[in-house]
């Protein structure tokens, strides 16, 4: 894959135009409805019949159960976001790439961990998603390589290089992965929004509204977390530089007082899109209903983006927000299914607009 | 009125042809055809490609594709009746 093409120029059209017809075709309520009175047999039948029948036909003679349709879905997921890449031409391209990174950072967590723990290539490989920008062949080298500090290596020409050989020290002096984890989260977060032209013109602008809107929902959650727990953590550890909602101060003194938080939530330009989410955080006292609510949120307002500005990058990136839901859904129904939870419980548990 | 007018216009003409327009008439009218074709092209580029990415999901978006696609062209239908009331 090549890296930014800058003389290129971007071909919204195309590419919103397919993404459009993609995102026609996720499921909708009446699926999920269906989906979720279903056995986990009979989610895998259901699933055959629809988008991921190529990948439930490849992938049925190896695995089985809910392993299959969790390794079919990331596959479905790769496989479609692969395309946006192959599609895009220009700054667009430039703009797809930076977000679906964070596959990129998903697989290289994913080989730590699993050399971490001693696990086999290819059960490694199976949790892989093949979406970011790294290659086939990349992939291949770290999957290749059998110790953390080869890892390492084989990184260090890539954009998590940097962040993650002073990492390594810190890792090999406390022993745990942690230091490892977040300097390639950080590096994800850092590469996003860096590196942009000087004077944005009106694409870069919408993809920097974009990114602010989920940098913030991410810290509005991290912050909620954080009130809720009441544990004495450094807030600034978890915050995400970039967004427009917080800076540092105001997130260390906020964390302390969670209905301070909800008014400063509430009088932010996200206010009216987060007033459904705020109600029920007030009322019901429950996290992961508002984590929940915060999703359909950040869904809304890409939608809301993509509408306005048809010809964007939002278009694109509201359709890789919606899919990765879908997946997630779906792999919501499965696993409680299997974990044989009630049909309410595993419809509290989906993210549906 | 009007005949003052036309006789206005004939005077205006005959000053005109006397002095010779820097383009003639018909050629001025070629020019406008061909600005309007390089319009509708330019309005075909963007739907062209976002017709053959609906096309590409969905083969039955064919015919409304194709449609679209056209549209523009009617700039360059209107344009080319200048060309006979010249």
């Amino acid at each position: 894959m090549s890296t930014a093409t800058d003389n290129e120029s971007p071909n919204y059209e195309y590419v919103t135009a397919r993404v459009r017809s993609r995102r026609a075709v996720l499921f909708d309520d009446d699926d999920y409805r269906k989906l979720v009175r279903m056995a986990p047999g009979e989610i895998a039948r259901f699933m055959e019949e629809t988008e991921y029948e190529a990948e439930m036909d490849a992938l049925g003679s190896r695995h089985s159960g809910v392993n299959l349709i969790e390794y079919a879905l990331n596959r479905n997921l790769a496989k479609h976001f692969d395309d946006l890449l192959r599609w895009s031409e220009g700054t667009l391209y430039d703009y797809i790439v930076r977000y679906l990174r964070k596959f990129d950072a998903w697989n290289v967590k994913t080989v730590l961990r699993g050399l971490y723990s001693d696990a086999d290539r290819e059960s490694i490989e199976d949790d892989l998603i093949d979406a970011g920008e790294f290659s086939e062949e990349q992939l291949d080298a770290l999957l290749a390589v059998d110790s953390i500090e080869g890892v390492v290596e084989e990184l260090s020409s890539t954009i998590f290089g940097d962040a993650l050989a002073p990492a390594y020290e810190d890792y090999e002096e406390t022993g745990v992965l942690i230091p490892l984890e977040n300097a390639v989260d950080r590096t994800f977060f850092e590469t996003l929004l860096a590196g942009l032209p000087e004077e944005p013109n009106r694409a870069t602008e919408l993809y920097v509204e974009f990114l602010h809107a989920e940098i913030d929902f991410r810290n509005v959650r991290n912050a909620l977390r954080l009130a809720r727990t009441g544990a004495d953590i450094e807030p600034s550890e978890y915050f995400i530089d970039g967004g427009r909602l917080f800076d540092e101060d105001d997130l260390r003194q906020l964390v302390g007082n969670r209905d301070q938080l909800v008014e400063h939530v509430r009088s932010s330009p996200y206010g009216d899109d987060l007033d459904a989410a705020l109600d029920i955080l007030e009322d019901a006292d429950d996290l992961i209903q508002f984590e929940h609510a915060l999703d359909a949120a950040l869904l809304e307002y890409a939608d809301k983006l993509s509408n306005r500005y048809p010809l964007s990058v939002c278009p694109v990136l509201s359709y890789v927000l919606a899919k990765e839901r879908e997946v997630d859904n779906i792999r919501a129904i499965a696993r409680g299914r299997e974990a044989g939870l009630s049909e309410d419980e595993i419809e509290d548990e989906l993210v549906i607009l | 009125m009007i005949e003052a007018l036309i006789a206005f216009a004939s005077v205006v003409l005959q000053e005109g042809t006397a002095a010779a327009p820097a383009i003639p008439a018909s050629a001025a009218a070629a020019l406008g055809v061909g600005l309007a074709a390089f319009g509708a092209g330019y309005a075909e580029r963007g739907i062209g490609a976002a017709a053959v990415g609906a096309i590409a999901e969905d083969d039955d978006m064919f015919g409304r594709g194709l449609i679209m696609t056209v549209l523009p062209e009617t700039l360059v239908i209107l344009a080319l009746v200048v060309v006979f009331i010249v």
